[in-house]
Protein backbone atom coordinates (compact mmCIF):
# COMPACT_ATOMS: atom_id res chain seq x y z
CA UNK A 1 0.00 0.00 0.00
CA UNK A 2 0.95 4.00 -0.87
CA UNK A 3 0.42 6.33 1.80
CA UNK A 4 0.03 9.53 -0.65
CA UNK A 5 1.35 11.58 1.43
CA UNK A 6 4.50 10.32 2.39
CA UNK A 7 5.31 9.16 -1.46
CA UNK A 8 6.58 11.91 -3.52
CA UNK A 9 5.84 10.19 -6.62
CA UNK A 10 1.95 10.54 -5.35
CA UNK A 11 1.94 14.34 -4.62
CA UNK A 12 1.15 16.13 -7.98
CA UNK A 13 3.66 18.17 -8.73
CA UNK A 14 4.07 20.96 -11.93
CA UNK A 15 7.39 20.28 -13.77
CA UNK A 16 9.71 23.24 -13.10
CA UNK A 17 10.53 25.32 -16.32
CA UNK A 18 13.96 24.62 -15.87
CA UNK A 19 15.59 25.22 -19.21
CA UNK A 20 13.25 28.42 -19.15
CA UNK A 21 11.27 28.16 -22.80
CA UNK A 22 8.17 27.44 -20.82
CA UNK A 23 7.51 24.61 -22.69
CA UNK A 24 5.83 22.20 -20.37
CA UNK A 25 3.07 24.71 -19.61
CA UNK A 26 2.46 25.44 -22.85
CA UNK A 27 1.89 21.79 -23.44
CA UNK A 28 -0.26 21.44 -20.52
CA UNK A 29 -2.33 24.37 -22.01
CA UNK A 30 -2.90 23.01 -25.55
CA UNK A 31 -4.11 19.70 -23.89
CA UNK A 32 -6.72 21.37 -21.72
CA UNK A 33 -7.72 23.26 -24.63
CA UNK A 34 -8.09 20.32 -27.08
CA UNK A 35 -10.36 19.16 -24.26
CA UNK A 36 -12.53 21.82 -24.68
CA UNK A 37 -13.14 21.23 -28.65
CA UNK A 38 -12.51 17.25 -29.01
CA UNK A 39 -14.75 14.50 -27.89
CA UNK A 40 -12.08 11.36 -27.47
CA UNK A 41 -13.01 7.91 -27.16
CA UNK A 42 -9.86 7.60 -26.20
CA UNK A 43 -7.07 9.29 -24.47
CA UNK A 44 -3.31 8.51 -24.17
CA UNK A 45 -1.50 9.85 -20.55
CA UNK A 46 1.94 10.02 -19.92
CA UNK A 47 5.69 10.67 -20.59
CA UNK A 48 7.91 10.87 -24.03
CA UNK A 49 6.48 6.88 -24.48
CA UNK A 50 2.94 8.64 -25.27
CA UNK A 51 3.90 11.29 -26.76
CA UNK A 52 6.61 10.00 -29.38
CA UNK A 53 4.19 7.27 -30.62
CA UNK A 54 1.92 10.36 -31.88
CA UNK A 55 5.23 11.56 -33.98
CA UNK A 56 4.64 7.98 -36.23
CA UNK A 57 2.90 6.00 -39.29
CA UNK A 58 1.56 3.52 -36.68
CA UNK A 59 -1.15 6.53 -34.91
CA UNK A 60 -2.58 7.51 -37.87
CA UNK A 61 -3.07 4.38 -38.68
CA UNK A 62 -4.27 2.89 -35.68
CA UNK A 63 -5.61 5.05 -32.90
CA UNK A 64 -6.19 8.37 -35.29
CA UNK A 65 -9.22 6.80 -36.31
CA UNK A 66 -10.20 6.22 -32.87
CA UNK A 67 -10.54 9.51 -32.12
CA UNK A 68 -7.63 9.24 -29.75
CA UNK A 69 -5.86 12.07 -27.97
CA UNK A 70 -2.48 12.42 -27.04
CA UNK A 71 -1.43 13.89 -23.87
CA UNK A 72 2.24 13.03 -23.25
CA UNK A 73 4.88 15.30 -22.29
CA UNK A 74 8.39 14.17 -22.74
CA UNK A 75 10.17 13.60 -19.80
CA UNK A 76 7.05 13.61 -17.15
CA UNK A 77 7.09 11.45 -13.88
CA UNK A 78 3.71 10.10 -11.63
CA UNK A 79 3.80 13.44 -10.19
CA UNK A 80 3.34 15.60 -13.20
CA UNK A 81 0.78 13.58 -14.78
CA UNK A 82 -1.36 13.87 -11.76
CA UNK A 83 -0.70 17.33 -11.23
CA UNK A 84 -1.85 17.56 -14.94
CA UNK A 85 -4.87 15.58 -14.89
CA UNK A 86 -6.41 18.09 -11.57
CA UNK A 87 -5.60 20.85 -13.54
CA UNK A 88 -7.90 20.49 -16.24
CA UNK A 89 -6.52 18.37 -18.50
CA UNK A 90 -10.05 15.23 -17.61
CA UNK A 91 -12.46 18.20 -17.96
CA UNK A 92 -14.90 18.72 -20.75
CA UNK A 93 -14.06 15.22 -21.91
CA UNK A 94 -15.40 11.80 -21.22
CA UNK A 95 -13.47 8.74 -22.92
CA UNK A 96 -14.22 5.72 -22.87
CA UNK A 97 -11.01 4.10 -22.21
CA UNK A 98 -8.07 5.89 -20.88
CA UNK A 99 -4.34 4.57 -21.56
CA UNK A 100 -1.88 5.08 -18.78
CA UNK A 101 2.12 4.89 -19.52
CA UNK A 102 4.33 6.75 -17.50
CA UNK A 103 6.73 5.48 -15.00
CA UNK A 104 9.96 5.55 -16.03
CA UNK A 105 11.31 8.84 -15.41
CA UNK A 106 10.73 8.73 -12.12
CA UNK A 107 14.37 8.54 -11.22
CA UNK A 108 14.13 9.69 -7.33
CA UNK A 109 11.35 7.56 -6.67
CA UNK A 110 11.67 3.22 -5.38
CA UNK A 111 10.07 1.10 -7.34
CA UNK A 112 7.13 1.17 -4.61
CA UNK A 113 6.73 4.90 -4.61
CA UNK A 114 6.35 4.65 -8.67
CA UNK A 115 3.60 2.14 -8.58
CA UNK A 116 2.24 4.26 -5.49
CA UNK A 117 2.13 7.04 -8.22
CA UNK A 118 -0.13 5.58 -10.84
CA UNK A 119 -2.19 4.04 -8.34
CA UNK A 120 -2.49 7.30 -6.86
CA UNK A 121 -3.31 8.73 -10.90
CA UNK A 122 -5.57 5.42 -11.38
CA UNK A 123 -7.45 6.74 -8.15
CA UNK A 124 -7.89 10.01 -9.59
CA UNK A 125 -9.00 9.35 -12.91
CA UNK A 126 -11.70 6.82 -11.32
CA UNK A 127 -13.06 10.01 -9.26
CA UNK A 128 -12.97 12.89 -12.40
CA UNK A 129 -13.86 9.95 -15.33
CA UNK A 130 -15.85 6.82 -13.69
CA UNK A 131 -16.64 5.64 -16.62
CA UNK A 132 -14.01 5.45 -18.49
CA UNK A 133 -11.73 1.82 -18.59
CA UNK A 134 -8.13 2.58 -17.91
CA UNK A 135 -4.99 0.35 -19.34
CA UNK A 136 -1.78 0.92 -17.53
CA UNK A 137 0.82 -0.35 -20.31
CA UNK A 138 3.79 -1.88 -17.95
CA UNK A 139 7.25 -0.24 -18.22
CA UNK A 140 9.68 -1.05 -20.49
CA UNK A 141 13.07 -2.38 -19.66
CA UNK A 142 16.03 0.10 -20.97
CA UNK A 143 19.47 0.76 -21.71
CA UNK A 144 21.28 -1.70 -23.63
CA UNK A 145 22.38 -3.81 -21.03
CA UNK A 146 21.31 -5.45 -17.96
CA UNK A 147 21.38 -2.38 -15.34
CA UNK A 148 19.65 -1.12 -12.48
CA UNK A 149 16.61 0.76 -14.24
CA UNK A 150 15.54 -2.29 -15.84
CA UNK A 151 15.31 -4.39 -12.61
CA UNK A 152 13.36 -1.21 -10.73
CA UNK A 153 11.08 -1.19 -13.86
CA UNK A 154 10.53 -4.90 -13.96
CA UNK A 155 9.68 -4.55 -10.15
CA UNK A 156 7.11 -1.52 -10.59
CA UNK A 157 5.53 -4.06 -13.41
CA UNK A 158 5.00 -6.84 -10.63
CA UNK A 159 3.56 -4.49 -7.66
CA UNK A 160 1.21 -3.22 -10.37
CA UNK A 161 0.42 -7.13 -11.31
CA UNK A 162 -0.31 -7.49 -7.96
CA UNK A 163 -2.08 -4.32 -6.89
CA UNK A 164 -4.57 -3.26 -9.53
CA UNK A 165 -6.56 -6.03 -9.63
CA UNK A 166 -7.78 -4.27 -6.29
CA UNK A 167 -8.95 -1.27 -8.16
CA UNK A 168 -11.94 -1.08 -10.19
CA UNK A 169 -12.41 -0.72 -14.12
CA UNK A 170 -8.47 -0.86 -14.90
CA UNK A 171 -6.24 -3.85 -15.97
CA UNK A 172 -2.02 -4.02 -17.07
CA UNK A 173 -0.98 -4.62 -20.07
CA UNK A 174 2.54 -6.01 -20.43
CA UNK A 175 4.17 -4.89 -24.31
CA UNK A 176 7.48 -6.35 -23.42
CA UNK A 177 7.36 -9.16 -26.04
CA UNK A 178 11.11 -9.83 -25.81
CA UNK A 179 12.74 -6.56 -26.05
CA UNK A 180 15.93 -7.87 -24.00
CA UNK A 181 17.40 -10.72 -26.64
CA UNK A 182 19.32 -14.04 -24.89
CA UNK A 183 22.27 -12.18 -24.34
CA UNK A 184 20.84 -9.30 -22.27
CA UNK A 185 21.02 -6.43 -24.56
CA UNK A 186 18.37 -4.71 -26.31
CA UNK A 187 18.69 -3.66 -29.77
CA UNK A 188 18.79 0.04 -31.46
CA UNK A 189 16.24 -1.45 -34.09
CA UNK A 190 13.67 -1.84 -31.14
CA UNK A 191 14.99 1.19 -29.16
CA UNK A 192 17.00 3.90 -30.91
CA UNK A 193 18.56 5.25 -27.37
CA UNK A 194 17.74 2.42 -25.99
CA UNK A 195 15.06 3.88 -24.04
CA UNK A 196 12.38 5.29 -26.72
CA UNK A 197 11.13 3.35 -29.41
CA UNK A 198 11.86 3.07 -32.85
CA UNK A 199 8.71 2.46 -35.80
CA UNK A 200 9.62 -1.41 -35.32
CA UNK A 201 9.19 -1.54 -31.66
CA UNK A 202 6.44 1.14 -31.42
CA UNK A 203 4.81 -1.81 -34.28
CA UNK A 204 5.34 -4.80 -31.27
CA UNK A 205 3.55 -2.20 -28.87
CA UNK A 206 0.76 -0.84 -30.37
CA UNK A 207 -0.77 -3.50 -32.38
CA UNK A 208 -1.86 -5.80 -28.89
CA UNK A 209 -2.73 -2.36 -27.37
CA UNK A 210 -5.00 -1.34 -30.23
CA UNK A 211 -6.62 -5.02 -29.52
CA UNK A 212 -6.92 -4.01 -26.23
CA UNK A 213 -8.65 -0.91 -26.90
CA UNK A 214 -11.01 -2.16 -29.58
CA UNK A 215 -12.02 -4.76 -26.90
CA UNK A 216 -12.64 -2.62 -24.24
CA UNK A 217 -14.63 0.23 -27.09
CA UNK A 218 -16.78 -2.79 -27.93
CA UNK A 219 -17.92 -3.81 -24.20
CA UNK A 220 -19.11 -0.25 -24.43
CA UNK A 221 -21.93 -0.57 -26.37
CA UNK A 222 -24.20 2.78 -25.89
CA UNK A 223 -23.65 5.59 -28.35
CA UNK A 224 -20.63 2.95 -29.98
CA UNK A 225 -23.60 1.11 -31.27
CA UNK A 226 -25.81 4.48 -32.80
CA UNK A 227 -22.86 5.64 -34.68
CA UNK A 228 -21.65 2.60 -36.34
CA UNK A 229 -25.57 1.62 -37.16
CA UNK B 1 44.56 17.56 -30.46
CA UNK B 2 41.45 19.86 -29.67
CA UNK B 3 42.44 21.54 -27.27
CA UNK B 4 39.46 22.96 -24.04
CA UNK B 5 39.69 26.02 -22.52
CA UNK B 6 37.68 28.02 -19.94
CA UNK B 7 34.50 27.68 -22.25
CA UNK B 8 32.52 24.79 -20.06
CA UNK B 9 31.02 24.60 -23.82
CA UNK B 10 34.02 23.96 -25.53
CA UNK B 11 35.47 21.42 -22.90
CA UNK B 12 35.15 17.51 -24.23
CA UNK B 13 32.74 16.24 -21.31
CA UNK B 14 31.35 13.02 -21.32
CA UNK B 15 27.94 12.71 -20.11
CA UNK B 16 27.39 11.49 -16.54
CA UNK B 17 25.51 8.69 -16.51
CA UNK B 18 22.83 10.14 -13.80
CA UNK B 19 19.84 8.42 -15.00
CA UNK B 20 21.55 4.70 -14.14
CA UNK B 21 21.58 2.69 -17.63
CA UNK B 22 24.67 4.10 -19.32
CA UNK B 23 22.52 4.89 -22.60
CA UNK B 24 24.71 7.73 -23.82
CA UNK B 25 28.08 5.25 -23.45
CA UNK B 26 25.99 2.50 -25.58
CA UNK B 27 24.71 4.92 -27.93
CA UNK B 28 28.89 6.31 -28.46
CA UNK B 29 30.44 2.74 -28.58
CA UNK B 30 27.17 1.63 -31.45
CA UNK B 31 28.72 5.09 -33.15
CA UNK B 32 32.09 3.73 -33.42
CA UNK B 33 31.80 0.25 -34.15
CA UNK B 34 29.28 0.53 -36.73
CA UNK B 35 31.45 3.05 -38.85
CA UNK B 36 34.44 0.42 -38.96
CA UNK B 37 32.68 -1.19 -41.43
CA UNK B 38 30.71 1.71 -43.38
CA UNK B 39 31.93 4.45 -46.35
CA UNK B 40 29.47 7.18 -45.52
CA UNK B 41 30.15 10.47 -48.00
CA UNK B 42 27.78 12.01 -44.82
CA UNK B 43 27.92 12.00 -41.30
CA UNK B 44 25.36 13.88 -39.47
CA UNK B 45 26.62 14.47 -35.58
CA UNK B 46 24.93 16.25 -33.09
CA UNK B 47 21.73 16.16 -30.34
CA UNK B 48 18.44 14.04 -30.35
CA UNK B 49 17.19 16.80 -32.95
CA UNK B 50 19.89 14.93 -35.54
CA UNK B 51 18.80 11.08 -33.79
CA UNK B 52 15.14 11.16 -34.18
CA UNK B 53 15.12 12.91 -37.60
CA UNK B 54 16.93 9.71 -38.41
CA UNK B 55 13.43 8.19 -36.93
CA UNK B 56 11.31 9.80 -39.49
CA UNK B 57 10.57 8.29 -43.08
CA UNK B 58 12.57 11.45 -44.74
CA UNK B 59 15.61 9.92 -43.64
CA UNK B 60 15.13 7.31 -45.89
CA UNK B 61 13.88 9.06 -48.54
CA UNK B 62 16.44 12.26 -48.39
CA UNK B 63 19.47 11.04 -46.68
CA UNK B 64 20.03 6.96 -47.04
CA UNK B 65 20.66 7.47 -50.83
CA UNK B 66 23.18 9.76 -49.84
CA UNK B 67 24.73 6.89 -47.78
CA UNK B 68 24.52 9.38 -44.61
CA UNK B 69 24.92 8.16 -41.32
CA UNK B 70 23.26 9.82 -37.93
CA UNK B 71 25.34 10.25 -34.81
CA UNK B 72 22.24 11.72 -32.95
CA UNK B 73 22.86 11.44 -29.34
CA UNK B 74 20.81 12.21 -26.72
CA UNK B 75 19.89 16.23 -25.15
CA UNK B 76 23.48 16.54 -24.95
CA UNK B 77 25.23 19.74 -25.34
CA UNK B 78 28.48 21.11 -27.10
CA UNK B 79 30.93 19.79 -24.91
CA UNK B 80 29.36 16.18 -24.96
CA UNK B 81 29.73 16.57 -29.03
CA UNK B 82 33.11 17.41 -28.68
CA UNK B 83 34.11 14.58 -26.61
CA UNK B 84 32.40 11.95 -28.57
CA UNK B 85 34.46 13.61 -31.58
CA UNK B 86 37.92 13.02 -29.53
CA UNK B 87 36.58 9.40 -28.63
CA UNK B 88 36.45 7.63 -31.89
CA UNK B 89 33.70 8.63 -34.18
CA UNK B 90 35.39 10.07 -36.63
CA UNK B 91 38.18 7.74 -36.73
CA UNK B 92 37.06 4.99 -38.77
CA UNK B 93 35.39 6.78 -41.72
CA UNK B 94 36.64 9.81 -43.91
CA UNK B 95 33.33 11.19 -45.17
CA UNK B 96 32.66 13.97 -47.89
CA UNK B 97 30.17 16.55 -45.52
CA UNK B 98 29.52 16.49 -41.82
CA UNK B 99 26.15 17.87 -40.77
CA UNK B 100 26.90 19.65 -37.17
CA UNK B 101 23.48 20.35 -35.38
CA UNK B 102 24.29 20.98 -31.78
CA UNK B 103 23.67 23.60 -29.05
CA UNK B 104 20.11 24.36 -27.95
CA UNK B 105 20.59 22.20 -25.24
CA UNK B 106 23.41 23.73 -23.49
CA UNK B 107 21.85 24.14 -20.02
CA UNK B 108 23.13 27.63 -18.48
CA UNK B 109 25.59 28.56 -21.13
CA UNK B 110 25.85 31.99 -23.04
CA UNK B 111 25.43 32.44 -26.51
CA UNK B 112 28.82 33.53 -26.77
CA UNK B 113 30.46 30.13 -24.80
CA UNK B 114 27.82 27.90 -27.23
CA UNK B 115 29.20 29.33 -30.66
CA UNK B 116 32.69 28.84 -29.06
CA UNK B 117 32.23 25.25 -28.38
CA UNK B 118 30.72 25.01 -32.14
CA UNK B 119 33.51 26.47 -33.03
CA UNK B 120 35.47 23.95 -31.30
CA UNK B 121 33.80 21.09 -32.92
CA UNK B 122 34.17 22.64 -36.00
CA UNK B 123 37.60 22.66 -35.41
CA UNK B 124 38.39 19.24 -34.26
CA UNK B 125 37.13 17.94 -37.06
CA UNK B 126 39.19 19.64 -39.38
CA UNK B 127 41.74 18.34 -37.68
CA UNK B 128 40.84 14.83 -38.14
CA UNK B 129 38.68 14.70 -41.45
CA UNK B 130 40.32 17.66 -42.67
CA UNK B 131 38.87 16.64 -46.79
CA UNK B 132 35.15 17.01 -45.30
CA UNK B 133 33.36 20.16 -45.50
CA UNK B 134 31.58 21.01 -41.97
CA UNK B 135 27.74 22.42 -42.48
CA UNK B 136 26.78 23.86 -39.21
CA UNK B 137 23.22 23.90 -38.76
CA UNK B 138 21.47 26.95 -37.25
CA UNK B 139 19.61 26.72 -33.84
CA UNK B 140 15.98 26.64 -34.17
CA UNK B 141 13.60 28.70 -32.17
CA UNK B 142 12.05 26.80 -29.52
CA UNK B 143 8.98 27.43 -26.99
CA UNK B 144 5.44 28.06 -28.23
CA UNK B 145 6.30 31.65 -27.21
CA UNK B 146 8.50 33.86 -26.96
CA UNK B 147 11.45 33.36 -24.54
CA UNK B 148 14.96 33.72 -23.39
CA UNK B 149 15.93 30.65 -24.95
CA UNK B 150 14.78 31.98 -28.92
CA UNK B 151 17.13 35.14 -28.33
CA UNK B 152 19.96 32.89 -27.22
CA UNK B 153 19.46 30.52 -30.01
CA UNK B 154 19.33 33.65 -32.34
CA UNK B 155 22.36 34.84 -31.30
CA UNK B 156 24.51 31.69 -31.28
CA UNK B 157 23.32 31.59 -34.61
CA UNK B 158 24.44 35.58 -35.52
CA UNK B 159 27.82 34.22 -33.98
CA UNK B 160 28.11 31.32 -35.60
CA UNK B 161 27.27 33.45 -39.70
CA UNK B 162 29.86 35.95 -38.38
CA UNK B 163 32.73 33.45 -37.52
CA UNK B 164 32.00 30.70 -39.93
CA UNK B 165 33.50 32.54 -43.60
CA UNK B 166 36.72 32.76 -41.43
CA UNK B 167 37.04 28.87 -40.66
CA UNK B 168 38.19 26.53 -43.61
CA UNK B 169 35.86 24.10 -45.42
CA UNK B 170 33.22 25.14 -43.08
CA UNK B 171 29.90 26.89 -43.45
CA UNK B 172 27.07 27.89 -41.62
CA UNK B 173 23.39 26.97 -42.70
CA UNK B 174 20.27 28.73 -41.47
CA UNK B 175 17.57 26.26 -41.76
CA UNK B 176 14.44 27.83 -40.16
CA UNK B 177 11.42 28.00 -43.15
CA UNK B 178 9.73 30.64 -40.74
CA UNK B 179 8.58 28.34 -37.24
CA UNK B 180 8.04 31.43 -35.66
CA UNK B 181 4.37 33.02 -36.80
CA UNK B 182 3.81 36.76 -36.76
CA UNK B 183 1.89 36.17 -33.86
CA UNK B 184 4.98 34.86 -32.24
CA UNK B 185 4.32 31.78 -31.72
CA UNK B 186 5.38 27.97 -32.88
CA UNK B 187 3.17 26.13 -33.60
CA UNK B 188 2.94 22.37 -32.39
CA UNK B 189 2.46 20.75 -35.55
CA UNK B 190 6.41 21.35 -36.67
CA UNK B 191 7.26 20.93 -33.28
CA UNK B 192 5.65 18.75 -31.09
CA UNK B 193 6.76 19.99 -27.96
CA UNK B 194 8.35 22.97 -29.08
CA UNK B 195 11.51 22.27 -29.26
CA UNK B 196 12.02 18.30 -31.27
CA UNK B 197 10.39 18.42 -34.83
CA UNK B 198 7.40 16.51 -36.08
CA UNK B 199 7.08 14.94 -39.67
CA UNK B 200 6.01 18.42 -41.06
CA UNK B 201 8.84 20.37 -39.39
CA UNK B 202 11.31 17.93 -40.45
CA UNK B 203 10.08 17.96 -44.24
CA UNK B 204 10.10 21.88 -43.76
CA UNK B 205 14.03 21.95 -43.20
CA UNK B 206 15.03 18.77 -44.63
CA UNK B 207 14.39 19.87 -48.04
CA UNK B 208 16.90 22.88 -48.38
CA UNK B 209 19.53 21.00 -46.21
CA UNK B 210 19.00 18.59 -49.04
CA UNK B 211 19.16 20.79 -51.74
CA UNK B 212 22.50 21.99 -50.41
CA UNK B 213 24.15 18.79 -49.53
CA UNK B 214 23.80 17.84 -53.12
CA UNK B 215 25.57 20.91 -54.36
CA UNK B 216 28.27 20.26 -51.77
CA UNK B 217 28.68 16.45 -53.24
CA UNK B 218 28.57 18.17 -56.90
CA UNK B 219 31.46 20.36 -55.42
CA UNK B 220 28.75 23.22 -56.42
CA UNK B 221 28.63 26.01 -53.80
CA UNK B 222 31.59 24.94 -52.09
CA UNK B 223 32.25 26.44 -49.05
CA UNK B 224 35.25 28.77 -47.97
CA UNK B 225 38.45 26.77 -49.64
CA UNK B 226 41.24 26.69 -47.24
CA1 LIG C 1 -15.20 18.21 -25.09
Amino acid sequence: MSQGDTNSAAVPHAAEDVQGDDRWLSQHNRFVLDCKDKEPDVLFVGDSMVQLMQQYEIWRELFSPLHALNFGIGGDTTRHVLWRLQNGELENIKPKVIVLWIGTNNHENSAEEVAGGVEAIINLINVLQPQAKIIVVGLLPRGEKPNPLREKNSRVNQLLRSWLPRLPGVQLLDVDFGFVHSDGTISRNDMFDFLHLTAIGYAKVCRPLHELIMQLLEETPEEKQVTLA
Amino acid sequence: MCDGNQNPAAVPTPVLDVQGDGRWMSMHNHFVSSSKDKEPEIVFIGDSNVQLLHQFEIWRELFSPLHALNFGGLGEGTQHVLWRMENGELKHIKPKIIVLWVGTFNQGHTAEQISGGIQAIVRCMQQRQPQAKVVVLGLLPRGKNPNPLRDRNKQVNELLNEAMPSMPNAMFLDVDPGFVHSDGTINHNDMYDYLHLSRQGYARICQPLHKTLLQLLEGRGTPTQQ
